[in-house]
């Protein structure tokens, strides 16, 4: 499963991909990836929500990737030490 | 609103401070944040202030400048007037040839930052960051309860307050 993020992930867009994170822990997807190629700019609101993500599937005994993290998201992953969690 | 103090340029922005505007003050600081940059490397330099390019964040000071902002805007939002939007927030962005001071204005609630905890990262935390996110991005960050609450953060184009100050993992 390819989640592709752009624009900015923040807290009022997060909210936004919360039915998406539901659904996608509801089917019990195992496989998820998280594509930010096109993501400009993250707030603690928009990395929550991918930790959420992140968490609920490894409790379904799944895993998320992240990739293709650049500039301001890249360096706010890094910040909160997560770069290591999705090897960014 | 601008003006220009000596060799200080001014930018004042006054919005209300709901998420829907968060945009606008956050381009607002993207752009102040060119104009220090531009200080720095272009001194007597004719350059016009307006941009039309879209918001670029590849540049590290304005990186950081903005996630500092947009915690801010956001705890003053969803905290200080409870996510109701009822109230103004105010950007006072002061340009100089070695910094970018910000001072961020509110009525809402006041709170105590320093009584905010470091978030537990190992933990992978949900929530909680954002304060933390803001002074490891900034050199200097304090907050004044009001009314009007003001939050005072500056950002030297050296890295030099960064290293006076604390030891927190920069970006």
């Amino acid at each position: 499963m390819l989640l592709k993020l752009a624009g900015s992930l923040d807290a009022l867009t997060a909210p936004e991909l919360l039915p998406t994170i539901d659904r996608l822990v509801d089917e019990r997807r195992t496989r998820i990836t998280v594509q930010l190629e096109g993501l400009d700019l993250i707030d603690s609101s928009g990395v929550a929500a991918i930790v959420a993500l992140y968490k609920r599937t490894r409790s379904n005994g799944g895993r998320v990737t992240v990739t293709g993290a650049r500039d301001q998201p890249l360096a706010i992953f890094k910040l909160l030490r997560m770069d290591r969690v999705f090897a960014l | 609103m601008s003006n220009r103090v000596g060799n200080e340029g001014m930018i004042q922005l006054t919005c209300p401070a709901d998420l829907r505007y968060r945009d606008v003050a956050v381009r607002a600081v993207a752009e102040a944040c060119r104009l220090v940059s531009r200080s720095r490397y272009a001194h007597g330099s004719q350059e016009s202030a307006v941009s039309s390019q879209p918001l670029d964040l590849s540049d590290r000071f304005a990186a950081e400048v903005v996630s500092a902002v947009s915690e801010i805007f956001n705890n003053i939002a969803i905290h200080g007037y409870r996510g109701e939007g009822s109230g103004d927030v105010t950007l006072e962005l002061r340009i100089r040839g070695d910094c970018l001071v910000i001072l961020i204005s509110d009525e809402g609630s006041a709170f105590d930052p320093s009584q905010v905890p470091l978030p537990e990262l190992d933990a992978l935390p949900e929530g909680g960051m954002g304060i933390h996110i803001a002074r490891a991005c900034m050199d200097e960050l304090d907050y004044t309860p009001g009314p009007p609450n003001v939050w005072r953060l500056i950002k030297y184009t050296s890295g030099f307050g960064r290293r006076q100050r604390h030891a927190s993992s920069p970006i």
